[in-house]
């Protein structure tokens, strides 16, 4: 079998693993689960490029999705997107196990796609930072050889995925491909060493531009709230204390985001079993000398990063007091992902020994363990992503907003940045009507977190919404507030009856989903947005660097990553005498 | 070949297995009450 094969091999099993995790989630119709937002119709809009003056979190992924979904239905390119999250995560771990035996490839391949770190930022909506998590291993491999005659290049292509997931997905790609520049290269210099980590730096620090420009131009600076810390840090999901889960790649913060069943004591040992037994083999017997230190190196950075908030909270508060850019590190747990993959080569590495010993029973078997240890991944983690469509209502009101000529923004009742609608049978998600309606919308998006002391919320940080915020806590907030901010529109998507604005506002749809209030003699809208030509030259810098990165001799778009790695040849039997 | 086989197979007989029985699980679950929340979620 030759290596096209073995890669097509990997990405049919990443679709099957990806078809049986998603089950109804593939429906028609969109799956809204926390911070996974997707709209039929989507526009290019203000929003969309962080050209608000909201922190810009959501750049470039909505541009990705929007532009996704001009070729495609909106639904349709939703799936598409979560379906080569499990195929490019199963076929880029295959890829970095240093063997031509299949078996191997693929228990590292599902081991990668199938974990709690898949299922719990799965089920937590962060499709963008998952995208970032499946290209890991290629970044690996293009991180060990940036000395290679198009290594930059190369380097460039494998971060595109988490260039295209954002700001959270960057960070964590490039502090691994950081820490295998420094640490993998056997014998290069110091110089190298620095040379390599200096194009990793300046390639990410390329990509990020399209977030990077309008979150430091926008008028109310980089926020970093350090009292968010102890909200966002790795918690305990099994019996083994909070670092003991996130050596098993879960330890999600949100409680309510992990599998069902996920650490019950029996399963939890046996899949600390196999992480132990995988990290050992990968110490042991992977013997790539190109990226095999140096991935060692961002596991264990990594594994820093994601135990601090839990171990060290007031080390991270101080860092964010220092310099809010450090608030990056808050959601610690998604800095396990260097470590998922070491894991994922690890049991690959085990189950390639295992081959080697003519014991293809425990290769298989290794293959099935994630799968089998963690079952309620299935079916759309066990029904709780699910594909609904949005009510008629939105739709009407989404026809009024934008038939009506008169400018103005939307103001959306209740305060609060998340719902939890009957229509998508409860499941948290965020209020969708900022990407819904096609103007300016102003949503509370100061977040609260239940805790085990009530609910601890976080600082907003649009101003525009710390400004509306003290009317709109009311539920009624007084037509003259609204009119003075350029507020056209207010849309209750919840509570309906019981939250409106005070005063003269024309009541243009009501329905058992959704209300519309028009206010006429509105003031124009504050400008405090972000200029746009510094973005506009942001993205134009790391769109050319994009361009030349598939510019190589012979580069073709298809196949550029998979050849991340030269499997290492299984040497020939000796026929014994 | 065989071997790849077995593997593409024993996953999915697996898929399938949990398939079932999170289908299982899922089915004898009562609805929950639909309530107004508007956390981001719960440590």
């Amino acid at each position: 079998m030759n290596e096209r094969a073995r890669h097509l091999v990997a990405a049919l099993t990443g679709l099957g693993l990806g078809l049986a995790a998603l089950g109804p989630g593939l429906a028609p119709g969109f799956v809204l689960s926390y911070d996974m937002v997707f709209v039929p119709d989507p526009a290019f809009t203000a929003l969309t490029f962080g050209l608000t003056g909201i922190v810009p979190r959501h750049v470039p992924s909505d541009a990705f999705a929007t532009a996704l979904a001009t070729v495609l239905p909106a639904d349709a390119a939703q799936k598409l997107v979560l379906l080569a999250i499990f195929v490019m995560a199963c076929t880029a771990a295959a890829s970095l196990v240093p063997t031509t035996r299949l078996l191997p490839r693929l228990a590292a391949g599902v081991c990668y796609a199938w974990n709690p770190f898949v299922a719990e930022r799965l089920l937590l909506g962060q499709w963008a930072l998952l995208l970032g998590y499946a290209a890991l291993p290629w970044v690996v491999a293009a991180a060990a050889g940036l000395h290679d005659p198009g290594g930059g290049r190369r380097l460039v292509r494998s971060l595109l995925p988490a260039a295209v997931g954002g700001f959270a997905a960057l960070a964590v790609s490039a502090l691994t491909a950081l820490a295998v520049a420094l640490v993998s290269p056997g014998r290069a210099g110091a110089r190298e060493r620095a040379a390599g980590a200096a194009r990793v730096v300046g390639a990410a620090a390329v990509l990020s531009l399209p977030w990077l420009v309008p979150g430091l131009l926008r008028p109310a600076g980089v926020p970093g709230d350090g009292s968010a810390v102890g909200l966002f840090a790795a918690r305990a999901d099994t019996p083994f204390g909070t670092l003991g889960s996130l050596l098993l790649l879960g330890g999600v913060w949100n409680g309510e985001t992990v599998p069902d069943g996920y650490g019950a004591p029996v399963t939890a040992t046996i899949w600390l079993a196999v992480v132990v037994a995988a990290l050992a083999a990968y110490w042991k017997w992977c013997r790539e000398p190109r990226w095999r230190r140096g991935l060692a190196a961002a596991a264990a950075a990594g594994f820093a990063v994601a135990a601090l908030g839990a171990v060290a909270a007031p080390a991270l508060e101080g860092m964010i007091g220092l310099w809010p850019g450090f608030a990056v590190f808050r959601d610690g747990q998604q800095y396990a992902a260097p470590l998922a993959v070491a894991v994922a080569v690890g049991l690959g590495t085990a189950a390639d020994r295992a081959a080697g010993a003519r014991l293809p029973g425990v290769a298989v078997a290794a293959a099935a363990v994630p799968v089998i240890l963690l079952p309620t991944l299935a079916w759309g983690a066990a029904g709780e992503l699910r594909a609904v469509r949005y009510p008629d209502d939105w739709a009407r009101a989404r026809q009024i907003i934008h038939a009506d000529p008169v400018e103005g923004d939307v103001l959306v009742l209740p305060w609060a940045a998340y719902r939890s609608y009957p229509w998508n049978d409860g499941r948290r998600v965020l209020d969708p009507l900022p990407r819904y309606l096609h103007r300016r919308v102003i949503v509370d998006d100061a977040v609260s977190v239940g805790t085990t002391d009530g609910t601890t919320t976080v600082a907003p940080e649009d101003p525009r919404a710390v400004r509306l915020a003290p009317a709109a806590r009311t539920g009624a907030p007084p037509v003259e507030t609204l009119r003075a901010e350029g507020i056209r529109y207010v849309v209750v998507d919840a509570e309906i009856g019981s939250q409106r604005p005070s005063g003269p506002a024309a009541e243009v749809l009501r329905g058992p989903d959704l209300a519309v209030y028009r206010i006429d003699g509105i003031a124009a809208s504050p400008g405090d947005g972000v200029p746009i030509a510094p973005v506009v030259a942001g993205w134009g810098i790391a769109s050319l660097v994009v361009f030349w990165s598939f510019l190589a001799t012979g580069t073709t778009l298809s196949l550029p990553l998979l050849g991340s790695t030269k499997p290492r040849s299984i040497p020939p039997r000796r026929r014994t005498p | 070949m065989r071997i790849a086989i077995a593997a593409v197979v024993g996953v999915l007989l697996a898929a399938g297995a949990s398939f079932g029985t999170v289908q299982l699980v899922d089915n004898s679950q009562k609805d929950p009450v639909i309530k107004p929340l508007y956390n981001y979620g719960s440590r």
